[in-house]
C-alpha cells in the first residue's frame, strides 16, 4: 500500500505574482462560469414567464422597476463582453500566434482590458445614471 | 582580512523564510531573519540567504555553481518564482522585507527545498533524448546551421523547475499535464533535424491532459530565469498535432 505523504506542500495562488495574461485569464474562466450561473436563471426567467400571461406582466414589471434584476443583467452583458473580448484574444493567440511572446501578450491583455473596462462603464452609464 | 562592514554603511532587511523540519515540526511556519545588508552595493538574493543561514544555521536551501546555471536554488521570492543567484535584493525586496517560500506544489523535504521528483516524472515522460532509427554514421549526425537555429530558445533550459511549478495547470493535475518545461523539451527534440521519432512523441502527447491543459497564462515566460518561451514551444507543438489531424 501506497504510505501517505504527510509533508506540506506551499501553494498559495493568491501570493502568486501573475501577470496580466494570468489575472486575464482567471477572469475569462470567472465570467464564463457568472454566464452559465445566470444563463440558469434566465431559463427560469423564460419559464416563468411562458407560465402564464399574468407571471408574464409580473416579470416584465419586476425587470423594470426591480434594482437586484437590472443589475443580474448589467453582470450578464458585462460577463459576456468580457468573456467574449478575451475569448477573441484567445483565438488571435490559437490561430495567428499573436500575442505568444511576453511583451505583445501582456500589451494585448492590458488593451482587451481597458476596452472592457470603458465598454462596462458606459453600460453602467446607461442602465443606472 | 577583516570583512566586518561598518555600521553607517549597512542597512537592515527582513527576511521571512518558509520553515518546515521533518524532525521537528507537524506544520510549516514562516520565521523572520533580520540580516544587515551593504547599503551601497546589490547582493543576490542568494547571498541575503546565506547570512541569514549566519544566523539560524539550521536553514536549508539548494545552492550550487551560484551564478544561474545549475538551477538549484529555484524558490518562490516575494511571490514570484526565480533562482536565488541571479535574482537581485533591489528587484525583491519591498518596504524592507522579503519573503522566501519554496517552489509552490511541489512537497517539502525541509525549509526551501522541495521534492523534485513530479517534476522530473513528467520530463522523463518527454523522453528528452535524441530518437534515431538510422545506424549510426561513422563520424556525427549533421545539420544544417539554419537546422540548428531551430533549437535557440531551447536548449538552454537549465530544468531548475520555476516555470511548472509557477503553471497552475500543474498545480491541479502535476501527475497529467506534463508542465512547461517537459513541453519545453518536448519541442526541442521535435524541431531537431536529426530526431527521428517526431510522429511517436506527438501520439504521447496526444490526450486531454499532456498538453492541452495549457491555457497560455505564461507565468512560465514570466518567471524563466533564462528568458525562454515555453508557451511558444506549446502552440508550436500543438500546431503540429493539428496540422498532422488535417
Amino acid at each position: 500500500m501506497k504510505e501517505k505523504d504527510n509533508r506540506p506542500v506551499y501553494l498559495n495562488p493568491l501570493a502568486t505574482d501573475l501577470p496580466i495574461i494570468g489575472v486575464s485569464s482567471i477572469l475569462h474562466r470567472i465570467s464564463g462560469f457568472s454566464l452559465f450561473s445566470i444563463f440558469l436563471v434566465s431559463v427560469w426567467m423564460l419559464d416563468r414567464s411562458l407560465s402564464s400571461e399574468q407571471e408574464f406582466i409580473t416579470l416584465v414589471k419586476d425587470l423594470n422597476n426591480l434594482f437586484v434584476l437590472k443589475l443580474i443583467f448589467y453582470l450578464f452583458l458585462v460577463g459576456l463582453l468580457y468573456h467574449s473580448l478575451l475569448g477573441i484574444k484567445k483565438l488571435m493567440s490559437d490561430a495567428f500566434g499573436i500575442g505568444e511572446e511576453l511583451k505583445s501578450g501582456t500589451l494585448i491583455s492590458w488593451s482587451f482590458n481597458l476596452i472592457f473596462l470603458f465598454i462596462a462603464v458606459f453600460l453602467f452609464s446607461k442602465l443606472f445614471i | 582580512m577583516n570583512t566586518t562592514i561598518p555600521l553607517e554603511e549597512v542597512k537592515n532587511v527582513t527576511l521571512s523564510i518558509y520553515r518546515f523540519d521533518p524532525g521537528k515540526d507537524k506544520k510549516a511556519y514562516m520565521q523572520d531573519i533580520e540580516i544587515e545588508v551593504p547599503a551601497n552595493m546589490d547582493l543576490m538574493v542568494l547571498d541575503a540567504l546565506l547570512l541569514a543561514k549566519k544566523k539560524e544555521t539550521s536553514l536549508s536551501f539548494r545552492r550550487s555553481c551560484g551564478e544561474g546555471v545549475c538551477g538549484s536554488d529555484g524558490m518562490n521570492i516575494n511571490g514570484k518564482n526565480g533562482l536565488a543567484c541571479v535574482t537581485p535584493l533591489s528587484e525583491a525586496v519591498k518596504r524592507n522585507k522579503l519573503v522566501l517560500k519554496p517552489m509552490p506544489g511541489l512537497p517539502v523535504i525541509r525549509d526551501l527545498i522541495v521534492d523534485m521528483k513530479q517534476f522530473f516524472d513528467q520530463l522523463e515522460k518527454v523522453k528528452p533524448y535524441l530518437i534515431t532509427k538510422d545506424e549510426a554514421p561513422e563520424q556525427e549526425r549533421k545539420q544544417s546551421p539554419e537546422e540548428r537555429e531551430e533549437l535557440d530558445g531551447l536548449y538552454e533550459c537549465i530544468l531548475c523547475g520555476c516555470c511548472s511549478t509557477a503553471c497552475p495547470s500543474f498545480w491541479w493535475n502535476p501527475d497529467k499535464f506534463l508542465g512547461p518545461a517537459a513541453l519545453l523539451q518536448s519541442w526541442r527534440f521535435i524541431a531537431d533535424s536529426r530526431d527521428q521519432a517526431t510522429e511517436e512523441r506527438l501520439d504521447d502527447l496526444d490526450d486531454a491532459f499532456s498538453l492541452y491543459r495549457c491555457h497560455g497564462i505564461m507565468n512560465c515566460v514570466s518567471v524563466c530565469p533564462k528568458g525562454l518561451n515555453p508557451t511558444e514551444a506549446i502552440s508550436n507543438i500543438r500546431k503540429k498535432l493539428i496540422n498532422r489531424k488535417s
